[in-house]
């Protein structure tokens, strides 16, 4: 079983991407804060994919990004943001793919299926 | 508008240049003096200059502290209240602990950096090639071609090609092929003897080099090495040209030397010496900043005739008493005392030789005290009992040494 790691600070969405997830199944994990998700990268050796937000308080999405795949840089990494701004960011071109929000995940489940050839 | 605005300058200052140990015992190989009052680092950042380009910045890595301290003490002429800076920047280590694994890495870990300037193009050197060149060629180059990536090429002759990665090109200049050390190297367009070799100086397109080099970071077969990787991999797919460093009418190759071994590195030195030099640091429409110095003039004292200096260069405050230097570049505060003969040698700052010593086809660091009578590059097996010897039998004294007099 492939394990995913959701981080956004929006209680509703995460919630609604770990059911969702959890549904087609995956192990899910989540957090509300990049730092929370570093911690999780480092210490669980079974996580396949992360779904990263990018607008969080405290790290935000890109700074969390260098630094997750400093650690694991086969590890692949969505990001999962309402906005398309940082598309121009070169930090974000580290991710395998960046896919703006939307009450529907099915282009966010795609790609998941996608990216672990699931 | 200025044609460096919207080009961000990296110059790759970290390699740990094994192959010049022990000159690179304890400092960059770009911090290693050179032709007397230079270091290595400071003919890119003369070129840099001359080019017109303020904005630069130097990833340092290995042995950073020489170099940092040279870059301090006679670089700091940018004046940032203009948008100028020189910037030395070791490892941050913010996003990962670990240092670069490749010239390519020590890119992809400095994105930030790129993200901030978010250049149109950047300008990538290396801070151990020792050759004079306007950067303003190649921009214009790069931008008239529409280039993905130009790889300033120096022209070798083709036999010699088999020691270089080679650029075999179409006759535009697109790059057809890279190969490494290739036996039967591919001629330029129009010189069937002569082939191009990668200089290790590059143009790209600043979101192409981003792409390729986080595409790299995460390929674990890679090396992450400009020259190795990231080239071979863009030739086909991307726009890639070769810039030939010389006259492309006649094929008239310009000087460029990679101080990468020993031998080079003292092969260098006798190309700045002679009436007209193969590299002539006297020709003035290209000056190259050195190491600025408060010591008085150099001072040649004794007998009317028994001071014999010849093809050589004699930084200031040298003193030489009754001595015979031929071939030699001598840094600032050398003493060459009566009766001593230096031939063809390398004397870095403070070097003192003693009565009657004599030294011949070697490099001596700084501060190193040649006792009276001690001889060096005239009995091979004495010298490579304590000294390193190169295969071209140069001798390469230490700074660390203590020598007794015999």
């Amino acid at each position: 079983m492939k394990t995913i790691l959701v981080v956004d600070d929006d209680t509703n969405v995460r919630q609604m991407m770990v059911d969702e997830l959890t549904e087609e199944g995956y192990r899910v994990l989540s957090t509300g804060n990049a730092q929370d998700a570093l911690k999780i990268v480092e210490s669980d050796p079974s996580l396949d994919l992360v779904v990263l937000d990018i607008r969080m308080p405290g790290m935000d999405g890109l700074e969390a990004l260098p630094r997750i795949l400093g650690m694991k840089e086969h590890l692949k990494v969505i990001l999962h943001t309402a906005y398309s701004i940082y598309k121009e960011s070169f930090m974000s071109w580290a991710a395998d793919a960046y896919i703006v929000k939307s009450a529907d995940l099915t282009e966010l489940k795609e790609k998941i299926r996608e990216l672990l050839g699931t | 508008m200025d044609r460096w605005e919207k080009v961000c300058t990296i110059i790759m200052a970290g390699g740990r240049g094994e192959r010049l140990f022990p000159l690179t015992r304890d400092k960059a190989k770009p911090a290693i003096t050179f032709g007397g009052i230079y270091r290595i680092i400071d003919f890119t950042l003369s070129n840099c200059l001359n080019s017109g380009i303020r904005r630069i910045y130097v990833l340092t890595q290995y042995g950073s502290l020489s170099l940092d301290l040279h870059l301090r003490l006679h670089w700091n002429l940018m004046r940032p209240e203009f948008g100028e800076y020189l910037y030395s920047v070791p490892p941050q280590q913010i996003t990962t602990n670990r240092w670069y694994r490749g010239t390519a890495d020590s890119i992809y870990q400095n994105l930030f950096l790129l993200e901030q300037e978010r250049p149109e193009h950047v300008l990538i050197l290396s801070g151990d090639h020792v050759y004079k060149m306007d950067y303003g060629d190649l921009l214009d180059f790069h931008l008239a071609k529409n280039a993905d990536l130009t790889v300033a090429t120096v022209i070798v002759p083709r036999e010699e090609g088999r020691a270089f990665g080679i650029l075999h090109t179409a006759a535009d200049g697109e790059v057809v092929e890279f190969l490494e050390k290739p036996k039967d190297p591919p001629p330029m367009p129009g010189h069937p003897d002569l082939a191009l070799a990668s200089m290790g100086v590059y143009v790209f397109k600043a979101p192409v080099l981003v792409q390729e080099v986080i595409q790299d970071a995460k390929n674990p077969a890679s090396k992450h090495d400009f020259g190795m990787n990231i080239i071979p991999q863009m030739v086909g797919r991307k726009r890639v040209f070769a810039f030939p460093f010389g006259d492309p009418a006649t094929g008239t190759p310009r000087y460029w030397r990679d101080i990468g071994q020993l031998d080079a590195y003292f092969a260098a030195h006798q190309d700045l010496l002679g009436e007209n030099p193969v590299f002539d640091l006297f020709s003035g429409d290209w000056p190259i900043r050195g190491a600025l110095s408060l010591l008085p003039p150099a001072k040649f004292f004794g007998r009317e005739g028994q001071v014999t200096v010849t093809d050589s260069l004699i930084s200031a405050g040298c003193v030489l008493q009754e001595a015979r230097v031929v071939r030699s570049v001598l840094s600032p505060g050398v003493r060459v005392a009566r009766g001593a003969q230096v031939e063809e040698a390398v004397l870095w700052d403070g070097v003192r030789v003693g009565v009657e010593a004599r030294i011949r086809r070697a490099v001596i660091e700084e501060g190193v005290h040649i006792p009276p009578r001690f001889t060096i590059g005239y009995n091979p097996e004495a010298d490579a009992r304590h000294f390193t010897v190169t295969p071209g039998g140069v001798v390469v004294v230490p700074s660390n040494v203590v020598l007794e007099a015999p």
